[in-house]
């Protein structure tokens, strides 16, 4: 018997792939996998949520029973702002199936959204930084164009059940998954800042229609400009990848839609309450 | 090619050992079947895609084997043994090897 | 951006220097098991009686890493399936070298032959990128005279 060691040729057990086209490819092929994925999700996602009727968002609201700014606000701001959206929702306008309900915060967060059932809330730390009523109804009639818009709903719809499903794929793609998350996300930041237009828009019209002039619009971003610090020029990618459209970009967009509605960028600004201060202070 | 797990062949005599021959296969299944699969772990039961995967891996694992051995002048693997191992996730590996050897007379 | 930035110099890294390791290695790979060729391995249980040998278990280990470039188009691979390309050459290089290694040991003993050789391979979790470890052992056959039979009988396992 004869014992040798011959040596196979080189190659049998690894395929003949170059690894940076595969990579490449693969790449490629995920990323279109994952927007085309999203769009599909945020489309079929928010076409369901939209056509879920405003009752059942207002019975399920009642349910979960989330404390929206419970701790005791002062009960005049709250019915102040509530004022301020019942007469913004008349020139909105507001379907009469639809209603908003206004809850404040005395938290110093500079921020205020609008969520499922009609609720809005408010932030002591956004409202003190509120130049006047016009400024105010801006953020006001924005968050209720929202719920004008179903957007609450549609985003749970198409952004909740896109990013589940989305998280099942890259969560099977290990070390590549956070990439591809990322892509998703910069995909579904295009839906929402479409509907940040959206609002803008209905929120400025709202304005003209209140008030029958847009001044104090341009005084809210400005505001907001200032607080998020933007003061260089943001380049492409943050532009690109931002939920909401960039201060500077909706600044711009105020001038630009008034001069095409043609509402007047100049007028008289209406003041907020002689006590609101106080009331922040309560 | 023989292929056989055997490590005498009753009646066959053999000319001469030609060394370790391996072949292996790393492989992993769409997402499609990996979230089945996940789905079907809460009722048990058998993963049909991954017995799948598993068998057109441990294929072509014996099919490297085979050109290696094939490539060296032998015409049969004895002694061959199989074994798995989860390289990442979703990913399994099959390796065989064997000992690649000349029979006589084995056409 | 400064994502973006990361992760594109991180997958270069492991492209360029994941590849030139991998080049050097197997270069390295196949210029020893030339010199090796001499020591056959067997994966056979039963060894050539027609001679004395002293036997003697031998191994080998090796644990190598992925890089981040094959890790990452690994993770790709997994959501269309397939052959899992970026990971074949990694085991190949990683058995040939616990193969190596085990001879390495046996050429120092001297020895023929290695016989009923056994591989493992194991994935080891470090870090996100991973590592698997292989091990080879098997028993070398050293030539040898047989040694005088003792006159007491030696305790024999049954």
């Amino acid at each position: 018997m004869r014992y040798e060691n011959r040596q196979a040729p080189e190659g049998i057990n690894v395929t003949p792939v170059h690894p940076f086209k595969q990579f490449a490819q693969l790449l490629f092929a995920a990323a279109l996998l994952v927007i085309i994925l999203v769009v599909l999700l945020q489309f079929f996602g928010g076409w369901i949520g939209k056509r879920v009727p405003f009752q059942y968002e207002q019975a399920l609201m009642e349910q979960v029973d989330i404390s929206l700014g419970s701790e005791s606000p002062p009960p005049e701001m709250v019915s102040y702002l509530n004022g301020l959206a019942q007469q913004l929702s008349a020139v909105m306008p507001l379907p009469k199936q639809m209603s908003v309900n206004v809850h404040y915060s005395k938290e110093d967060v500079f921020n205020a959204f609008a969520t499922l059932g009609g609720n809005l809330l408010f932030y002591r730390g956004l409202l003190e930084q509120m130049p006047n009523e016009n400024a105010l109804a801006m953020v006001m009639a924005h968050e209720i164009a929202h719920i004008l818009h179903r957007d609450p709903m549609v985003g749970l719809g198409g952004g909740v059940v896109s990013m589940v499903s989305l998280s099942m794929i890259t969560g099977q793609a290990g070390f590549a998954g956070s990439i591809l998350d990322k892509t998703g996300f910069v995909t579904g930041t295009q839906f929402t800042r479409h509907m940040e237009n959206e609002a803008d828009q209905a929120a400025l019209a709202a304005l003209a229609r209140q008030y029958g002039h847009v001044n104090g619009a341009d005084a809210l971003f400005e505001v907001m400009r200032q607080h998020t610090g933007e003061n260089k020029t943001p380049d492409w990618l943050e532009r690109f990848a931002a939920t909401h459209p960039l201060s500077e970009d909706r600044l711009d967009a105020v001038s630009r839609r008034a001069a095409e509605s043609g509402w007047s960028l100049e007028g008289d600004l209406t003041p907020l309450p002689a006590r609101f201060h106080d009331w922040l202070k309560q | 090619m023989l292929i056989s797990n055997l490590e005498v062949l009753p009646g066959q005599k053999i000319v001469r050992h030609l060394g370790l021959v391996q072949g292996s296969s790393v492989r992993s299944k769409h997402v499609g079947r990996d979230i089945m699969a996940s789905l079907k772990n809460i009722f048990g039961g058998e993963l049909q895609g991954y017995t799948e995967l598993l068998q057109e891996s441990r294929e072509e694992a014996t099919r490297r084997m085979q050109k290696q051995a094939q490539e060296i002048g032998a015409n049969a693997v004895l002694n061959v043994r199989y074994s798995t191992s989860s390289i990442a996730a979703g990913a399994a590996e099959i390796f065989v090897y064997g000992s690649a050897v000349e029979l006589e007379d084995h056409v | 951006m400064f994502e973006i930035i990361s992760f594109v110099v991180l997958l270069g890294c492991g492209y360029l220097f994941g590849r030139r390791a991998e080049k050097k290695h197997i270069n390295d790979i196949i210029e020893r098991e030339k010199t090796f060729n001499s020591l056959p391995v067997i994966a056979s249980r039963y060894p050539p009686e027609n001679q004395y040998y002293q036997q003697q278990l031998v191994a080998g280990n090796v644990v190598v890493a992925s890089d981040y470039f094959k890790s990452f188009t690994a993770g790709l691979i997994n959501i269309f399936g397939g052959a899992v390309a970026p990971f074949e050459p990694l085991l190949d290089r990683g058995r040939r070298e616990a193969v190596l290694r085990m001879k390495e040991e046996a050429s120092k003993l001297n020895a023929d032959l290695i016989f009923n050789i056994k591989l493992e391979t194991t994935r080891i979790a470090t870090g996100r990128t991973g590592a698997i470890e292989v091990l080879a052992y098997g028993t070398a056959l050293i030539p040898g005279s047989k040694p005088a039979p003792s006159t007491a009988e030696a305790p024999r396992a049954m």
